[in-house]
């Protein structure tokens, strides 16, 4: 028998040239009994090759257990009902914010107004004070002017009448 | 790890192309995703530990399942990325490539040839496995599953042309090997 053929392709096949057909057709040659002693050195890695589907596989336990698991993970809907319960109130809650946001709101502004009115006090206080401060010294400076003018008033008879305090004090000195 | 399309594929996504059923087109890929995993981390149990994960985060992503273009692609992809994921956790721990993975308890009488060459496979499963992640996953995607280029590249997300070196030196590593 010719074995060029499969030489040939074993050639193709160390230079990773060959279809998936002809590598299909290498491991049917080498599985079979009747492999030339030439050839006989790669019969078994053809053979490891042809034979490792079968030899490999997971058996029914695995199976079992994991459509066991699959079956565990199905009836695990509780956890998604909590989900779907949690999505329902979730309006509520955003009720709930709409509420909070409102009363803040409410809050904020009502303290806003407040602290408007508190300052329009304090300005009016202020104003009040400054008023009352300006009567103050309105006050005083009429004070002063009534002592300036009451001097103004005293230096002036001083001196329209110079002669009698003289005379007066000639009267001192007589006594 | 939510989905490992890239914006790419996305834009390919045709909704009403697909229908997809746990038991019909998910389920299934268990073997397949299996000896991926075992290909990557080496480990039956640790194998097995991912596919029953990987199945069970497919079903809980059932919603999203009309925008997935190619469910294989996409579930083996994210079984190698898992399995990656586990890998380098092990690697830390310096855990030795698992003798189990040989070692079948088999009670059944068996005629020497078929022995001998029970322990020629084995031997290849030694090569493969002292090959570097990369190769020993496009080992097992193209000559084992019989995967195109294309489909390598999308479920290791790399590029053809580094699937095609990767699978040169995994080849030529047990060319090498196998003739000395």
């Amino acid at each position: 028998m010719n074995y060029q053929y499969i030489e040939q392709l074993l050639e193709r096949y160390w230079k990773c040239d060959t279809t998936l057909e002809e590598e299909q057709i290498l491991r049917s040659f080498f599985s079979q009994d009747n492999v030339p002693d030439t050839l006989k050195p790669y019969a078994s890695l053809f053979a490891y090759e042809a034979s490792n589907i079968q030899d490999t596989h997971l058996d029914d336990e695995f199976t079992r257990r994991v459509m066991a698991a699959i079956s565990d993970e199905a009836e695990e809907r509780p956890t998604a009902k909590t989900v779907s319960l949690l999505a329902r109130i979730a309006p509520l809650f955003k009720a709930a914010a709409v509420v909070a946001v409102v009363v803040t709101a409410g809050t904020l502004s009502e303290r806003t107004m407040q602290m408007n009115s508190a300052t329009q006090d304090d300005a009016d206080m202020m104003a009040n004070d400054t008023y009352i401060r300006n009567e103050d010294i309105t006050a005083k400076i009429q004070i002063i002017d009534r002592h300036k003018s009451e001097a103004i008033a005293c230096t002036d008879s001083v001196q329209s009448q110079p002669a009698t305090i003289p005379a007066n004090t000639t009267e001192l000195t007589e006594d | 790890m939510s989905c490992n399309f890239c914006a790419a594929h996305s834009s390919l996504i045709i909704e009403s192309m697909n229908d997809i059923s746990f038991t019909n087109d998910i389920l299934p890929l268990k073997d397949k995703l299996y000896r991926l995993a075992l290909r990557v981390v080496q480990n039956h149990e640790e194998a097995e530990d991912i596919v029953q994960d990987i199945l069970i985060k497919l079903w809980s992503q059932r919603s999203g399942w009309h925008r997935i273009q190619n469910i294989e692609t996409y579930s083996m992809t994210m079984c190698r990325n898992l399995a990656l994921d586990r890998m380098g956790r092990k690697e830390h721990q310096n855990i030795p490539f698992d003798p189990a993975v040989h070692d079948r308890p088999d009670t059944t009488w068996q005629p020497d040839e078929v022995l001998t060459q029970r322990q020629q496979i084995e031997s290849i499963e030694t090569i493969i496995a002292s090959l570097p992640e990369k190769q020993r996953t496009i080992i097992q995607l193209r000559d084992i599953e019989g995967k195109s280029y294309q489909e390598i590249a999308d479920v290791m997300q790399i590029g053809i042309s580094d699937v095609k070196v990767g699978l040169f030196r995994a080849r030529n590593k047990l060319k090498d090997k196998l003739t000395k």
